[in-house]
């Protein structure tokens, strides 16, 4: 792409993205090569293969895998596709199973990818070395950080953990919550959205909407006597392309912050675990994983809703206009209850695509899909708007929540990895200008 | 011990009324329908007898959720129902189970969506009856039309004009939602 996908105006306080960027299968097929192909991407939780021989079947960019624990334990993620002739291995969506069978001439293999058998063995080399090469295919890479497990396709990329940066340490903020550790749970939210998959991103970024769309949900928190605010709550670029907000005034969290729906039992509970971080973690690590909402964004395909409760959301982007999303809780390993039973309520109450707020997120970026057909080949007018509290950064001053600092970051990395020659930059970026948070 | 025999024929006019109320977007005569306490839930698409307050799940409403989510839907400010979608409920196969033990699951349909009553979540059911059916909700809307197919569980207690819902769950038949099926109305 040579023509301005981005358009960074120093001067006149302004950042624009070409609309072609929702809609292009052009740009959707080099996202799949420069973003999907070459970086870590978010495959799953470890928590959910808590067996040995435990597996499940996912789709990532466009790829059928098998995330499975094998008979030692070791966590694997195999290409689904027979070394053979390239049938998938296995149909299942999800088990435990100590071989996977291919049907379509039997091989089997076992759930750490070697061959156990090969029928007729004799019509081949027969030899160890050829029974090798046939073993099930390995992603290119697998690290594992905090229990979320990461792949990528080329063998090329940076250490996991260099990788993730500063959104490492928020995800170990996260594992801190509860002495015991954190697991996911059974009940996944398994669902599509006609949207493309960067403005589920600009989404979840996006503190501005809050108020117009979710009005009713707003309307529910106040007459249940909490007080929404869009104060002292700001927005971060992390780098290599992760995001953050903080937040605090838009609803409560579970054993961390009380608010009055969540009853007098959980108002005790959330007073004894306070106590009680304060003891494991120190004061200070304490305020910042007890005392503030996160959402973070690790790039490109892993949002972490550290909300009411905790979310993990994955996207897989299908093609520019359609978006699989999945969706799990991630929950204490130990845990009271009723402080689990108020947990879930309240997740799912906001969050999903049954709840009371995410239909309307939905309904937005399904919105934008359709809209920003109108102004294609506009020139000039084919572009949306991002320059909200650009002014303020300029100046040296954190971005809010409520602006658009942290889509800006985002497009910012996409357009490097993306279509470097479609970024157009007036005037000069002020040495001011703020980025970044690290609270290690 | 309700006699299920007479009341079978009772038991489809209160679901066909309830698949018209819905069809028609009259959510407060769709309240009318639940008892003060009652629930409502949709376990997700991966459903396999979880109970929802163990696991993750698209709608897990106590009394106060319903309330809040039909408040919600009378909204004009419910953006994911504005303008509303338009649905065309069929409800079929229709079938009552007493409930000797709350415990035991339901011995119908695929196995992996029978699930138990627990006493933890529905309290005493010794005047209450189960129910299932099948159902197809069609829905339009953005140009699009969709089905969605799936199976009631609901937990009813006879009341002196009919029935009332203590637990209403609409199971899907679904691997996953497919792009543009939110709930954002009632299934
Ligand atoms: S393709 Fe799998 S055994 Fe032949
Ligand atoms: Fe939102």
């Amino acid at each position: 792409m040579t023509h301005t996908m981005v358009a960074e105006d120093w001067d006149r306080q302004t950042f624009r993205v070409n609309r072609e960027a929702y809609r292009s299968q052009q740009l959707f097929d080099a996202e799949r090569e420069q973003i999907w192909g070459r970086s870590w991407l978010y495959l799953g939780h470890e928590t959910e293969l808590p067996n040995k021989n435990d597996f499940k079947v996912r789709t990532l960019a466009g790829r059928p895998l098998i995330f499975v624990r094998d008979g030692e334990g070791e966590i694997h993620a195999f290409l689904n596709s027979c070394p053979h002739r390239g049938t998938v291995v296995c149909r299942e969506n999800e088990g435990n199973a100590k071989n996977f069978a291919c049907f379509y001439h039997a091989w089997t293999f076992r759930s750490n990818g070697q061959v156990s058998s090969i029928p007729g063995l004799d019509a081949y080399p027969g030899d160890e070395a050829f029974r090798a090469s046939m073993a099930l295919r390995s992603v290119a890479r697998l690290e594992i950080h905090e229990g979320y497990v990461f792949v990528a396709f080329t063998a090329d990329v940076p250490p996991l953990l260099e990788h993730l940066g500063d959104a490492a340490d928020y995800m170990t903020m996260i594992e801190q919550q509860h002495a015991s550790g954190m697991t996911t749970l059974p009940g996944t939210q398994l669902y599509s959205v006609r949207g493309n998959w960067k403005l589920a991103v600009e989404n979840a970024m996006d503190g501005y909407h809050f108020s117009p769309t979710h009005n009713t949900f707003v309307g529910y928190l106040r007459e249940s006597g909490f007080a929404v605010t869009d104060d002292d709550q700001y927005a971060y670029t992390l780098q290599n392309g992760h995001l953050l907000l903080v937040l605090t005034g838009h609803g409560g969290r579970i054993s961390m912050i009380w608010e009055p729906r969540f009853g007098e039992d959980e108002r005790v509970r959330t007073q004894e675990h306070r106590a009680e971080m304060v003891q494991r973690l120190g004061e200070r690590r304490a305020h910042y994983v007890a005392d503030e909402s996160h959402i973070l964004f690790v790039y490109p395909n892993l949002l972490l809703f550290d909300i009411e409760g905790l979310s993990i959301r994955q996207l897989e982007p299908v093609s520019p206009g359609v978006t699989d999303v999945r969706a799990w809780q991630l929950v204490p390993k130990e845990e009271d209850p009723d402080a689990r039973a108020l947990r879930m309520r309240t997740v799912v109450s906001f969050v999903g695509p049954g709840g009371l707020a995410t239909p309307d997120d939905i309904e937005a970026y399904e919105a934008v899909q359709r809209g920003i057909e109108a102004t294609a080949g506009g020139g000039a007018n084919d572009f949306s708007d991002m320059s909200r509290g650009l002014a303020d950064e300029i100046k040296g001053v954190q971005g809010r929540s409520i602006d658009e600092g942290a889509m800006r970051g985002f497009w910012r990395h996409w357009v490097a990895a993306v279509a470097p020659a479609g970024l157009s930059v007036t005037g000069e970026r002020p040495e001011s200008f703020v980025t970044g948070r690290d609270v290690r | 011990m309700i006699d299920l025999a007479v009341s079978r024929a009772a038991v489809e006019d209160f679901l066909y009324a309830e698949a018209d109320i819905l069809d028609a977007w009259d959510y407060d005569a769709w309240l009318a329908l639940f008892e003060p306490g009652a629930r409502f839930e949709v376990p997700t698409t991966d459903f396999r007898g979880w109970s929802a307050i163990e696991s993750g799940s698209f709608v897990t409403d106590d009394w106060d959720l319903i309330k809040a989510r039909v408040k919600r839907l009378k909204s004009r400010k419910a953006h994911a129902e504005n303008p509303h979608s338009r649905t065309h409920r069929l409800v079929s196969n229709v079938r009552l189970h007493p409930i000797t033990d709350p415990a035991a699951p339901l011995r119908v349909g695929p196995v992996s969506t029978n699930v138990a009553l627990t006493a933890r979540q529905f309290g005493d059911l010794s005047d209450s009856f189960r129910v299932t059916a099948s159902f197809v909700v069609h829905r339009a809307r953005d140009g699009e039309f969709d089905s969605y197919v799936g199976r009631y569980d609901h937990v009813l207690v006879p009341h002196e004009d009919g029935f009332r819902f203590r637990l209403r769950r609409s199971i899907l038949g679904h691997e996953f939602l497919t792009a543009g099926a939110r709930l954002s109305f009632i299934l």
